[in-house]
């Protein structure tokens, strides 16, 4: 039996002439992100409907307790209103990377499975962090931080720099793709020890028990719970605590 | 059906990607967080609003509390002004009363008194006229009594029967 890990499928191609682009793939992961923002933004307007000021629902009592629950989440971390605009941008890359990491629960292939969508995310945040160094210390200043503490360091100093997105990007692939991988050997393997285990049953019954993987129901469910559920949580709430505390941490200089 | 390697940057989902994640900004920013935070805004300030009333409206009932504690203080003042205006037209009336009787008693005793004094000053002068018209009924008599024996001893009758009607 062969197991077979590929990256995202590509429903079809859109052709264009531009060099080093390509054409444009429509894969998997552009779908499901689609998919991924419309239960998002569906959410949303389902949760904020009939909103009122006394005598709220259950569902606005939700909606509020998320909204500040953001805005807790990036007060306490930035110590202060300073960073209140970027609470939306905080709360889309949470919901995308978690709603993203669960909606593999459903059968979809999350698009997180794909580096390009942690990639796209971790070059956005570095942007935002460089923009807040520049922006506290100066374009000179920003440079000049490299050759801090001795001017020996610059290279290093550059490396970690470009580092920190690799290292967003790639934790959170890391973890996501990781777990597809246990899942996809624990599938195999458990229907592997089904068709020996139902192999041992002889003669015609036997042989066609074999091709039902009966043990790949409810184990596989009980592994998920970490590496679906848990990993999927945790990644999203690393990769936003991250970001969150990069750019408090270079607004301070 | 065509796959994508496991792991790789794919330009074009790359760009999507971020454009996604910029879209998605927006829609939980206009879906999400303006609603939501239009609304406790409208609450906290129906909170300011009410808390507002609530003050205004404790500050006139303070002002009325006051008022009314003056007025009772002011009526408690004119009832006890009333009871002791009353009290003391009562007392000046009963002393007034009282000296009025006791002037009528007075009255009445120097009156009883006065009688007492005419009465006694009449009998006494009654006796006085009696006495004297015995006298002189005597001295009479004992003249007549010179002329007439006859004559006198009738006066002497007649006088032991005008005292004995007297007496």
């Amino acid at each position: 039996m062969d197991v077979d890990i590929t990256g995202a499928r590509i429903f079809f191609t859109i052709h264009t002439g531009i060099p080093w682009l390509g054409d444009i793939p429509i894969s998997e992961t552009i779908v499901v992100t689609w998919i991924v923002m419309a239960v998002i933004t569906i959410t949303c307007i389902v949760l904020t409907r009939n909103l009122k000021v006394e005598n709220i629902s259950k569902k606005q009592a939700l909606a509020e307790m998320l909204v500040e629950t953001a805005n807790n989440f990036v007060r306490n971390n930035t110590g202060g209103n300073k960073f209140d605009g970027l609470i939306p941008f905080v709360s889309a890359l949470f919901s995308l990377s978690i709603v993203s990491n669960l909606i593999s629960l459903v059968g979809l292939r999350s698009p997180t499975a794909d580096l390009s969508t942690e990639a796209a995310w971790a070059v956005v945040v570095f942007i935002m962090i460089t923009a807040e160094k520049i922006k506290a210390g100066g374009v000179g200043g920003y440079l000049l931080g490299f050759t801090q503490p001795i001017p020996v360091l610059t290279p290093f100093n550059i490396l970690s720099e470009i580092a920190t997105p690799i290292s967003m990007a790639c934790r959170h692939f890391g973890n996501i793709l990781s777990g597809i991988v246990i899942n996809t050997l624990i599938y195999s393997g458990l229907t592997l020890a089904s068709h020996a285990l139902f192999g041992l049953i002889p003669g015609a019954i036997g042989s066609f028990l074999q091709q039902i993987p009966f043990l790949t129901v409810g184990i596989p469910a009980i592994t998920g719970v970490y590496f679906d559920w848990f990993t999927g949580v945790m990644q999203a709430f690393i990769f936003s605590m991250l970001t969150i505390m990069y750019i408090a941490n270079a607004a301070e200089g | 059906m065509e796959t994508q390697p496991l792991v790789t940057i794919v330009p074009w989902t790359f760009i999507a990607q971020i454009l996604n994640l910029f879209i998605q900004v927006y829609l939980i920013k206009r879906f999400l967080f303006k609603p939501i935070n239009e609304m406790l805004e409208k609450r906290q300030k129906l909170a300011t609003k009410e808390l507002d009333d609530a003050r205004a409206s404790k500050e006139a009932a303070d002002a009325l509390k006051e008022d009314y504690e003056h007025r009772i203080e002011k009526a408690h003042d004119e009832a006890a002004a009333i009871v002791s205006s009353a009290q003391k037209e009562a007392e000046l009336r009963s002393d007034e009363m009282l000296a009025d009787t006791q002037a009528q008693i007075v009255n009445m005793k120097s009156k009883a008194e006065a009688d007492i004094e005419h009465e006694k000053k009449k009998a006494i002068n009654e006796v006085k006229d009696e006495i004297g018209g015995i006298a002189m009924d005597i001295a009479g008599k004992v003249v007549e009594k010179e002329i007439n024996e006859e004559d006198h001893r009738r006066l002497i009758d007649s006088f032991i029967e005008n005292v004995g009607e007297a007496s």
